[in-house]
């Protein structure tokens, strides 16, 4: 980013002129932009495309409106037109997930804005970066998965997936399984695009970047295939199950959550070698399998804020005075120690089914103790 | 009458005689509570005449006070035995920290820096030292190994009357009055001081309360008829246990000035009060007695300020990095969120073990892969 900067600075000293010198600084600007915000396809949650005819008339432009989006990326939406909505969705579930599993931790996966969506942290090779990575990925099978199922898309159908050998004999094989083989395909396309166009010099910080990326996109796209299942429904004589038909289903995405959080956990930290390869840093522990994921930086410090990682600091973050994990207040506040404030909560209670068919609930208020760290 | 100046020389004297006779903050307290280095030194076999004086070595290697070296001297039995309460008490500490933060390293400087302060940690160790102390004294006693003391001789014993003879129970009357004068009594009015006092007498009270009579019964074709009994401290995995369980129920307690006397006084901190008094209206236990008193009369240990986290290396631990974690179980409690790493091994152990006639047991070796983790960071 910094070279082409030089360049264009060096071009344009060469004509002093004033109005060359309005062009060099929207020029500059421009680039400085991109460095700056490095913005992703992962806006493509936080400005809902909810218009799906939108997409049918004038086609082309939208597409191109799109920020955050690369040019294969771009390519990709001009083909398939009415993925895109379903890849928003696929976001907004992994950033959901993603912020339900780090909701107790020091970075809480919150976004920042709508184009770079999780700030300057994401350029950073940590651990938080391998899981953001993965389970966005993993987001986009699940959707497109589903949607495929729904026929909701128009090159897509059902799961043609082999019956699996193990299955009973008497048992039917069909109904219309989530189709995880597409989705897989096309999550590997769309995704992968923004780092295959690249090519950097072997060895360099940007190649290591790039295969980590791979790496972890690919780990988060094997969690929902490996965690996919088979279904099953009893149809016989007054439902019993004489008669059963099975098919694929993809996994509650809580559970995909929960393993990629694990792997989080174990992640193993990585370094390039002479060759130009991702290796590990220490030769003694297991080398990491396809599913695990990988990091390359160690994480910055999430307790304070500080522009240049792009971390939020802890300030203002609930804690529970209870607790002797993360989420407790010594850990959560790093030391700075705490306030306590009374908070009423509003809430449903004495909740009561009525006939038919509605369930009424009153409204209770409760004060309770709440922490906030300093 | 005094002159004047004979009196201010009087004075001065008293006044110097007073201040060398107080215990000083960092003398040897002892047990894992002092300054004494905690290698254990080897008993090397000396030859009969010499074997009077050996154990005096010994006392002169474990950095004692004035008095508790007379009491070391005393008895030959005595260096040893404490050279087995501090095994005792440190191993028992490490097996009852293995799965927390904190794992009981007492390595160069961090023991002295937790001393230092009132953590809940130091109250744990201060319990400990004595409960171990107190331990392997009775058990020395009944083992033989001092020559001050014998077996357990409380005639409120059963067996006294009616039997010819007895067991040989733990004496643990000795081994309490024993534990006292060597830790001595500190009328300091430092709550520091009175609280570790307090938790002292905790670990005392703790191995006094786990004494079990135990019986054998060798009558007529081993019936009960004939039975000798004797008293024995439970074992001090069980102690240990116990006093782990305190040290999670820690109070904490703060000192305040009373306003109209000036005088200071302890009491339990107004949010732990607060939290106890919900409790009891849970649970209804007892209530502790209330900030008009001195150190409340409770069986829990207690403890001046909170701890610091151990994640981090700091002056107290080396941290929790690179320790070994169990991964359904703690390692995200242990390893702070910074993660673990991985490592496979392969292990060889004996397994499908069977008695062979007679009497040896022959085992199969087996090996399979294990996989361990230790926390990054």
């Amino acid at each position: 980013m910094f070279r082409r900067h030089g360049v264009a600075c060096s071009a344009l000293t060469g004509s002093m002129d004033a109005r060359h010198g309005v062009v060099a600084i929207t020029f500059l600007a421009f680039f400085m932009q991109v460095v700056v915000e490095a913005s992703s396809w992962w806006s493509l949650a936080m400005n809902p495309l909810l218009i799906p005819e939108a997409y049918i008339i004038g086609a082309q432009p939208l597409c191109s409106q799109l920020a955050g989006l690369s040019k294969g990326q771009k390519k990709l939406c001009q083909l398939y037109q009415d993925h895109m909505q379903y890849i928003g969705e696929g976001a907004k579930t992994g950033i959901r997930e993603c912020q339900f599993q780090f909701r107790h931790r020091r970075w809480n996966c919150s976004t920042v804005d709508n184009s770079s969506v999780f700030g300057r942290v994401m350029q950073i090779g940590s651990r938080e970066t391998a899981f953001t990575y993965a389970i966005s990925a993993a987001g986009v099978v699940n959707a497109v998965s589903r949607a495929c199922r729904e026929g909701e898309l128009s090159s897509c159908g059902c799961s043609r997936a082999a019956r699996p050998k193990d299955l009973p004999r008497d048992w039917l094989w069909g109904g219309c399984g989530d189709n995880l083989m597409y989705g897989y395909r096309f999550s590997k396309e769309f995704v992968d695009a923004r780092e295959r166009e690249k090519t950097y010099s072997k060895g360099s910080i940007e190649s290591a970047r790039l295969m980590m990326n791979l790496h972890n996109n690919e780990a988060g796209r094997r969690a929902v295939s490996d965690l996919a299942h088979v279904s099953c429904k009893c149809h016989g004589v007054s439902g019993s199950c004489s008669l059963k038909t099975c098919w694929l289903q993809l996994a509650d995405f809580r559970k995909v959550g929960d393993l990629l959080k694990e792997k989080y956990d174990s992640a193993a930290s990585m370094k390039l070698n002479a060759r130009g390869k991702l290796v590990q840093v220490h030769n003694k522990f297991n080398p990491p399998t396809g599913q695990d994921l990988v990091y390359i930086d160690p994480s910055p410090d999430y307790c304070v804020v500080n522009k240049t990682t792009g971390s939020l600091g802890t300030q203002g973050r609930l804690c529970n005075k209870t607790s002797e994990g993360m989420d407790g207040c010594a850990l959560m506040c790093c030391g700075r120690g705490y306030d306590q404030f009374k908070a009423t909560l509003v809430e449903r209670c004495h909740c009561k089914f009525h006939w038919c068919c509605y369930v009424k609930c009153k409204r209770c208020s409760r004060t309770v103790d709440q922490f906030v760290c300093k | 009458m005094l002159d004047g100046h004979l009196l201010l020389g009087w004075l001065s004297f008293t006044v110097i005689v007073y201040l060398f006779s107080l215990p000083g903050p960092t003398t040897a307290y002892f047990g894992l509570t002092g300054n004494e280095p905690l290698s254990i030194l080897p008993l090397s076999s000396q030859p009969e005449e010499r074997v009077a004086k050996a154990h005096y070595k010994l006392c002169d290697r474990l950095k004692l006070e004035k008095k508790q070296r007379r009491m070391c001297r005393r008895d030959p039995g005595v260096a040893e035995t404490l050279m087995e309460a501090i095994t005792l008490s440190v191993l028992e500490c490490q097996y009852q920290f293995r799965y927390e933060r904190w794992n009981c390293t007492l390595e160069g400087r961090y023991r002295a820096n937790i001393l230092k302060r009132g953590f809940k940690e130091t109250a744990f160790l201060y319990a400990i030292s004595s409960a171990g102390l107190t331990h392997a004294m009775a058990k020395a006693c009944s083992a033989g190994r001092m020559e001050r003391c014998t077996c357990d001789e409380a005639p409120d014993l059963e067996n006294r009357k009616a039997w010819q003879w007895g067991g040989c129970g733990d004496n643990l009357k000795y081994s309490n009055k024993f534990v006292k004068d060597f830790l001595g009594k500190r009328s300091n009015k430092d709550i520091r001081a009175r609280v570790d006092m307090h938790n002292t007498n905790v670990g005392m009270k703790v191995i006094k309360a786990g004494v079990e009579t135990t019986c054998k019964c060798h009558g007529v074709s081993g019936s009960c008829t004939v039975q000798t009994c004797w008293r024995q401290l439970s074992p001090f995995h069980e102690i240990s246990k116990q006093l782990k369980q305190r040290y999670e129920t820690s109070l904490k307690v703060g000192s305040f000035t009373n306003e109209v006397t000036g005088k200071g006084d302890i009491s339990q901190s107004r949010a732990q009060q607060q939290q106890q008094q919900q409790q009891q209206q849970q649970q209804q236990q007892p209530a502790v007695l209330g900030p008009r008193d001195q150190i409340p009369r409770t069986m829990d240990l207690l403890h001046i300020e909170d701890s610091p986290s151990f994640c981090r290396a700091s002056k107290y631990s080396a941290g929790t990095s690179a320790r070994k974690c169990y991964k359904d179980k703690n390692c995200d409690a242990i390893c702070c969120g910074r993660g673990h790493n991985t490592q496979s091994r392969v292990v060889t152990r004996p397994c499908q073990c069977q008695v062979r006639w007679c009497c040896y047991v022959e085992c199969k070796q087996c090996t399979q892969r294990e996989e361990v983790y230790t926390c990054k960071g």
